[in-house]
């Protein structure tokens, strides 16, 4: 069997003909940077860059200090629930009840810490008199109630994860099936906990965490002895530092530990990760309860920029935001190839998405369907990375 | 429909828009709203955005799909677009104070148009008396009840209750107790629970009337509720003109196109009535003329003292209810 290339003569003479005209482009050259390109960590980071070069000279507003700020502030949140469903996608799982573990866990945070309650909205809520009552939550004014409270979210959220994982993983129910109930039954139980009632009144240092600043800036020279408060911008805030801090968290586990390698081994074959000898279901319970505690410190944030415990919080379009964000980064819907980089931009990407179509002025119903799109566009492109990665490894 | 509206609405929005045809200066105003899924909402909607426009002023419109972070995303990208001033119709009365405050820090003016933050010390509030509104209404179907029993025995008063998390709704639970309490000794509260949602409605009302099939009189807290009302009691044999065996006395509130009709026909005896034109323009006028001073941070509250459209009086003051004037133009027909 001849495996020796067909020689070209004709490729032969450009090749030793000197000549003015510029080099021909190889499309193979070029098929192969583009496979490169997509393949690459920072694929979505520069299509973000790309969309925004397209937009601006459309969107004059886009590129000002404060839409950025907007941007960005729209982030962390998404963000810090983004990453928990990155691990769940990774095993081949799916989170559906990431919604209501943020609506459950930001009205129990609420209800403990709120300084006063109005009893006439909530004195036929369950947890009138037990949680909270005319004074407030049952930790309001002691020392350490914050810290506290948000603990109690997160053993909360890990409590409804643990119930996800062990049916998922002990009893080999299918996860769509077994969190899609869970958000059912969260979502309803955070409604009839508060009779469908906000929490408000939430301590400062609470509300601090979801939109307070740590440095600010004001572009310009200082000519009025007033700087109008619409021209300083938040640069580095609370809800900034608890997301970044919990992304880089996430993603030194996914990344740098045992326990992360188990996760993708698992995601890309799950017998096989057993007869390795992976704790597959210890891991997969695990999984599911991070997932839960990533969308308590979204509650956190949700419900501390909107100052309220709400029991509607997740609820709409919230777990498309989510699972799309994740998507777009690149994470595989198929599993065993996720990072939390990945993520970060595809929430980037996600929140300008989102960002741009409201500043062309679309109704909410056009935002979503261009979303919806836009996700389904991703899902095509992981299967087209899929294939690729395979073919190249082949 | 939105044509209907249009057409329906025009009289009433060229009374609106007087003031603003001569308006100084043109002005971009964010309307963002929570949702638009009843009568009252898309009257508003309509009356401000085609009025505001008409004027010269652009609108930049945000639709938050009863989502209380998107709406404040969405204001916060009004925010940074540069936009003048802001009209908000929010989610709730939490939500609302949260907007207010961000708006306000950002030194832009807000005015929040029929449903009142639960803190009204900040912004430009234009406010139904909800609780005065509900009392009027509710006194006249407890009158009505009153009549109807010739001895002392107990009567059943059943109330759709808001959304209580909506100061609005409070407020008509308030007004419908006022009225109540004024014969305390003759009723017994039946409270349902709509949470301003139609399914939860019919589900709470459906279980409500099975326990307690003896009705006397019936409250709804909204308008919207009417054809939910109707079709629990229908089946039931509960649902009768006055004046018909086993009538009830039925009151709600709003004023829409539906009560309006309602009432004609006798299964209605009376509605809360909003002005919702004067509301719209007092939000706008407080608005531009926010602008127009460059008060960033103006507080304001702005009541609508409103009245109670009844059987008795429809013939005097039907066309002061802008539910009765959309039906007028057809707006049902659709």
């Amino acid at each position: 069997m001849n495996t020796m290339p067909a020689r070209d003569p004709a490729a032969e003479v450009a090749v030793s003909r000197p000549s003015d005209e510029p080099p021909r482009p190889n499309p193979r050259k070029l098929v192969g940077r583009l496979a490169d390109l997509v393949l690459s960590d920072y694929f979505v980071l520069y299509m973000s860059l790309a969309y925004v070069a397209v937009l601006a000279p459309f969107l004059p507003t886009l590129l000002l200090p404060a839409n950025i700020v907007n941007v960005m502030s729209n982030m962390w949140p998404l963000l810090a629930v983004a990453v928990g469903q990155t691990f769940v996608l990774a095993i081949a799982g799916i989170d559906l009840s990431q919604g209501s573990v943020v609506a459950m866990t930001s009205v129990i945070g609420a209800a403990l810490i709120a300084t006063v309650a109005n009893p006439v909205v909530l004195s036929n809520a369950p947890i009138w008199g037990v949680l909270i009552a005319e004074d407030g939550g049952l930790l309001n004014g002691m020392t350490g109630s914050l810290l506290a409270a948000i603990l109690v979210m997160i053993m909360v959220a890990m409590l409804i994860g643990l119930l996800n994982g062990a049916a998922v993983a002990m009893l080999n129910m299918p996860a769509f099936m077994v969190t899609l109930v869970s958000m059912i039954t969260f979502s309803a139980l955070a409604i009839y906990l508060t009779q469908s009632e906000n929490i408000a009144r939430l301590p400062a240092e609470y509300v601090r965490l979801g939109k307070g600043d740590i440095v600010s800036v004001y572009f310009g020279a200082k000519e009025e002895s007033q700087i109008a408060r619409r021209t300083i911008y938040s640069f580095i805030s609370y809800p900034m530092v608890i997301a970044v801090s919990l992304a880089i968290a996430m993603h030194l586990l996914l990344n740098r530990t045992v326990f992360g390698r188990y996760v993708l081994a698992i995601g890309i074959n799950r017998k096989a990760a057993e007869i390795s000898g992976v704790p597959v279901r210890r891991i997969i319970v695990t999984v599911y309860m991070l997932s839960a505690a990533c969308a308590a410190i979204g509650a956190l944030l949700y419900s501390a920029r909107l100052e309220a415990g709400r029991p509607t919080l997740g609820e709409g379009t919230f777990l498309l935001d989510v699972i799309g964000a994740v998507v777009i980064g690149g994470t595989s819907l198929f599993g065993g190839k996720a990072k939390i980089l990945w993520t970060f931009f595809g929430v980037l990407f996600f929140v300008l998405l989102s960002n741009t179509l409201n500043l062309m002025n679309l109704s909410s119903f056009q935002v979503d369907m261009v979303k919806g799109a836009v996700i389904l566009g991703a899902a095509l492109l992981d299967v087209f990375r899929t294939r690729l990665m395979r073919e190249r490894s082949g | 429909m939105k044509l209907l509206i249009n057409t329906a609405t025009a009289a009433l929005l060229a009374i609106a828009g007087a003031g603003y045809a001569t308006s100084a200066q043109a002005a971009t105003i964010c309307f963002a709203f929570q949702d638009l899924e009843t009568e009252f909402w898309i009257a508003g909607h309509k009356a401000i955005t085609t009025t505001l426009t008409e004027a010269g002023h652009t609108v930049i419109e945000r639709n938050a799909n009863e989502d209380a972070n998107r709406q404040l995303e969405q204001v916060r990208d009004c925010v940074a677009q540069g936009v003048d001033g802001i009209i908000i119709i929010p989610q709730d009365g939490e939500s609302a104070v949260t907007i207010v405050n961000e708006a306000q820090s950002a030194d832009v003016p807000i005015a929040v148009f029929n449903r009142p933050p639960s803190d009204l010390s900040k912004g430009i509030i234009v406010v139904a008396d909800n609780a005065t509104i509900a009392e009027q209404a509710t006194d006249f179907v407890v009158g009505q009840a009153l009549e109807s029993t010739s001895g002392d025995e107990k009567l059943n008063a059943l109330i759709i209750v808001g959304d209580l998390g909506d100061p609005n709704a409070v407020g008509r639970k308030d007004g419908f107790y006022a009225a109540i309490n004024k014969h305390e000794d003759r009723f017994n509260v039946i409270e349902v629970a709509s949470e301003w949602d139609a399914a939860t409605a019919l589900a709470n009302l459906e279980a409500a009337v099975t326990a307690n099939p003896e009705i006397d009189m019936m409250f709804t807290s909204s308008d919207f509720l009417f054809p939910t009302i109707r079709s629990v009691l229908e089946p039931r044999g509960m649902w009768k003109k006055a004046g018909e065996e086993g009538h009830i006395p039925l009151a709600g509130l709003d004023g829409d196109a539906t009560a309006c009709q309602l009432i004609k026909d006798g299964f209605v005896s009376a509605t809360g009535v909003q002005d919702l034109y004067f509301e719209a323009d007092s939000a706008m006028t407080a608005i531009l003329k926010a602008v127009e001073e460059g008060n960033a941070q103006p507080n304001e509250v702005i009541e609508d003292p409103g009245f109670a459209l009844t059987s008795a009086n429809l013939a005097d003051r039907e066309m002061d209810m802008w539910g009765c004037v959309l039906l007028s133009e057809g707006f049902l027909k659709n």
